[in-house]
């Protein structure tokens, strides 16, 4: 459970001055509160568990303007979404949102884990994010319907599911084929 | 009392047993279940909040717009819908231009986001509206003599400004175990509490530190508490706790076996649920924990 990963340097002259702005306007607004105390970390669990940059750090290293060097670790998608960053920071910094605006920004670079991409192709396609092809079967055996009554029941709901998506920047950023039936998208390039 | 019951893929497809421990349950403690029909993924983190705000708030106001349209809140199981939906609502309730965006987002789908459907937790929803007293004179078995180790689940607990069943001190929660305690359970402590389980981003991005993060938590509960059963408030959290104990112990990492049952599972058999529906699809054997539950001289 120690941290095994090797020390980062950082190239000062190499960061990028647009960089806070963009982490900013990804969602990260309120990154400038920090002054790099550390509850953050201390509660942690990328950091309990080894990921060399979590939460303390990435923002540290924001600051040096090091994009290139946050877009070549994937540690970020490590990150549990937890919130004890958030519940425990004195400056209301919001370490979660900072991190997923690190992520919005490495997705637009594609810079995105295979797993984050089939959970966003399943969300498109089928309306779940986590779908699993013989769940009907499992349902079956605890004496539920196969299918349940979410989106999967609904043509409909596919459809608007789908609308909603096409309206997101999932669109532009093109992952994946998004060709649902949902819009008469015949037009898109 | 009705109330939109949001299942969650997780639940949906890999644990329908909780499910049906949900479905079970919270109509014999007189809380009706609305289906939401055609509710969505919630959407889970890894997926639209990590591409796009607006994209991932529309979704998420999406499925809360199914709740309000029939003037209902939502209740789930799963630490991450719990999570997705609150941060949302949270979200459209102090920033008025994405609210704009959402809204705009879902016209076409002839649907507004007001804001009115509140988002809770299973065992946060029954402990506020339903209370103690009420589930335990609802109980057909009690499970005295059970010694069990609490799993709350990161979720349930932070941030905990968004949530409407918050805990009074969310880094000492105590909701998970007052509810145990109501059906005879004794809670037993042990230091790693608040620990996280390693599943969700983790897991994904790196198996073996999601599993050694596990381990820890895992032999903390043995030694220090050496409980019966795991119970935790999260989906996620059932699904890693219970199926990561078979590798552990095959890499040698553990060499014991818990029991892990979601609240909703224990609370479906204290109330006469048939076990193999509500908790028929647990990796590790909970055999032992309905027996003794559904003993002899203890109806």
């Amino acid at each position: 459970m120690i941290n095994g990963s090797a020390e980062i340097v950082y190239d000062l002259s190499a960061g990028d001055p647009g960089f806070i702005a963009e982490i900013k306007e990804m969602g990260g607004e309120e990154l400038l509160e920090c002054i790099q105390c550390g509850k953050c970390a201390s509660v942690c669990p990328m950091a309990l568990a080894g990921f060399p940059i979590f939460n303390k750090k990435l923002i540290q290293a924001i600051f040096f303007g090091a994009r290139d060097i946050l877009l070549d670790d994937s540690s970020i998608w490590a990150c549990q979404s937890c919130n004890r960053c958030t519940e425990i920071c004195p400056r209301d910094v919001r370490p979660f949102e900072i991190i997923l605006a690190m992520r919005r920004v490495a997705v637009r670079e594609l810079a995105i884990p295979t797993l984050s991409i089939e959970g966003l192709k399943s969300l498109y396609d089928v309306g779940h994010a986590v779908y699993l092809r013989d769940a009907g079967q499992t349902r079956l055996k605890v004496g539920l319907p196969e299918t349940p009554p979410t989106v999967l029941a609904s043509p409909e709901a596919l459809k608007e599911i789908q609308a909603i998506l096409d309206q997101t920047d999932l669109r532009e950023i093109g992952l994946f084929p998004m060709q649902g039936n949902g819009m008469a998208d015949a037009s898109e390039v | 009392m009705k109330v939109g019951f949001f299942i969650g893929c997780n639940t949906a497809f890999n644990r329908p047993d909780l499910e049906q421990a949900v479905r079970f349950s919270f109509p014999l403690l007189g809380v009706e279940l609305d289906d939401l029909e055609g509710q969505s993924c919630c959407p889970s983190w890894g997926t639209m909040p990590s591409v796009d705000l607006a994209g991932w708030s529309a979704v998420s106001a999406r499925n809360l717009c199914l709740a309000e349209e029939k003037d209902l809140d939502i209740v789930t199981v799963c630490g991450s819908c719990y999570g997705s939906l609150g941060e949302v609502r949270h979200k459209l309730q102090n920033d008025p231009s994405l609210k704009e965006k959402v809204n705009a987002i879902l016209k076409g789908s002839g649907r507004n986001y007001r804001g009115t459907a509140d988002v809770y937790q299973s065992v946060g929803y029954l402990c506020q509206n339903i209370g103690l007293d009420k589930i335990k004179q609802s109980l057909k078995y009690s499970l005295a003599g059970l010694k069990v180790a609490l799993q709350p689940g990161c979720h349930s607990l932070w941030p905990s400004e968004i949530y409407p069943d918050r805990e009074e001190d969310s880094f000492h929660p105590h909701m998970l175990g007052d509810m145990c305690r109501a059906l005879g359970a004794e809670v037993v402590d042990y230091s790693r509490l608040t620990d996280c389980c390693g599943m969700g981003g983790m897991r994904s991005a790196d198996m073996g530190k999601s599993f050694d993060l596990l381990t820890v938590k895992l032999n903390s509960i043995k030694e220090e508490a050496d409980p019966d059963l795991i119970v935790t408030g999260c989906s996620s959290c059932l699904i890693q706790m219970d199926t990561a104990q078979l590798p552990l112990n095959k890499d040698k990492k553990i060499n014991f076996t818990i029991p892990v049952l979601h609240y909703m599972q224990l609370l479906a058999l204290c109330l006469g649920a048939e076990p193999q529906k509500v908790a028929g699809l647990a990796k590790n054997d909970v055999g032992a924990v309905i027996n003794k539950i559904r003993g002899d001289g203890n109806v």
